[in-house]
């Protein structure tokens, strides 16, 4: 096992692409700390499901937009288990409108949960790594390939990539490594949502050189890698897992009906 | 504080509008409340009384009286 003794939090954990990572970390033998924004029934079943792998799982509600609330849920952590090993900053939000229909409030909104967040969690997670740490931070391909509607997370996940960027460098010499992954499309919820903004309803597909659609699980093995010494020298990159669909040009930017 | 107090200081604070211009009646469209004032007036109710709520009650909910029977229901719920 990988992870042992060690304690991870994930944000937006409790479904979608997070679920799968808090799944894999458990399953690797971490304790882990999922926060979540609105959906109690549904993290509590995740909680219920994780918890029969042996470890201890621990449910934080916390709206990542509230920098107090970040506090309040650190200030848990702290008290509960004094002190981190893994953060995986994958909680994610937005508006979904073209640039010049984006208001102020929706874009705050947006890059306050997707990037500032980031910001926040980093540094006080810092602070509880005391023996060094992992941090990956998810993102997606709108940061630097133009997608409908979808101005404001892209903008948002690029500030997120610098960021990791500037973060690996400061933290280096605390032992903590930080690095982010990047996917194609990913079936979950959010991707529904997109989809049905765009008017293609909620069945998209996404078909990509390596002949079929990243998986939430995909996803969490290479965030697994990330957080194994075995990634010890790689740092500040963005990893793309998305079966070779940004470098094949055929493949066009398009979310299949 | 009753719910009501309670609902009528959340949304007023949120969409930023004077607490007189909540009333029974008042619908979210009234308040000038758009899908994310919606978000944050539902999770500060959910933080406030420790509930979930549905987004999909929203449909049914024609007004502020509505809403907070909806949310008085959930309490009520909770306590089970
Ligand atoms: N789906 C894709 O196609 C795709 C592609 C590339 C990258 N990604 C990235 O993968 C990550 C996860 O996406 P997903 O598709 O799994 O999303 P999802 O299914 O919508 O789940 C989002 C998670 O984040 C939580 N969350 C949302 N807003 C929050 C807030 N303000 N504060 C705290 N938590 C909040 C949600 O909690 P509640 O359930 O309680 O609301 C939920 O646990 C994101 O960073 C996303 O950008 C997704």
């Amino acid at each position: 096992m990988l992870f042992k003794g060690k304690v991870s939090l994930i944000t937006g954990g409790s479904r979608g692409v997070g679920k799968a990572i808090s799944t894999k970390l458990a399953d690797e033998g971490a304790d882990v700390i999922i926060n979540y924004f609105r959906k109690k029934s549904t993290a509590q079943e995740t909680a219920r499901e994780i918890e029969k792998k042996g470890v201890r799982v621990h449910l934080i509600k916390a709206n990542l937009a509230e920098a107090d609330k970040i506090d309040e849920m650190f200030a848990e952590i702290n008290k509960e288990f004094g002190r981190l090993d893994i953060l995986i900053n994958n909680a994610a939000s937005g508006v979904a409108r073209p640039a010049l229909e984006l208001d102020d409030r929706g874009w705050d909104w947006t890059m306050d949960v997707n990037a500032k967040a980031v910001l926040l969690c980093s540094q006080r997670a810092t602070k509880l790594m005391k023996n060094g740490g992992k941090i990956v931070n998810i993102s997606s391909l709108g940061s630097h390939l133009v997608m409908p509607v979808y101005t404001a997370v892209g903008v948002s996940k690029a500030a997120l990539e610098a960021l990791t960027k500037y973060l690996a460098i400061e933290l280096a010499q605390l032992g903590i490594s930080v690095n982010a992954v990047s996917a194609s499309a990913v079936l979950t919820d959010a991707l529904k949502i997109y989809a049905s903004a765009q008017g293609l309803g909620d069945s998209v597909y996404q078909t990509t050189p390596a002949g079929r659609m990243v998986t939430p699980e995909d996803i969490a093995d290479v965030v697994a890698f990330l957080c194994s010494e075995q990634s010890y020298m790689i740092r500040g990159q963005i990893i793309v897992v998305d079966g070779g669909y940004s470098v094949s040009p055929e493949s066009a930017m398009k979310v299949d009906k | 504080m009753s719910v009501e107090e309670t609902v009528r200081e959340i949304v007023t604070r949120i969409v930023r509008r004077p607490a007189s211009e909540f009333a029974k009646e008042t619908t979210f469209k009234d308040m000038g409340a758009d899908s994310l004032d919606i978000v944050q007036i539902l999770s500060a109710v959910e933080d406030k009384y420790d509930i979930e709520l549905e987004d999909d009650a929203l449909t049914d909910i024609k007004d502020m009286a509505g809403f907070v029977a909806y949310i008085e229901r959930c309490i009520s719920e909770n306590g089970k």
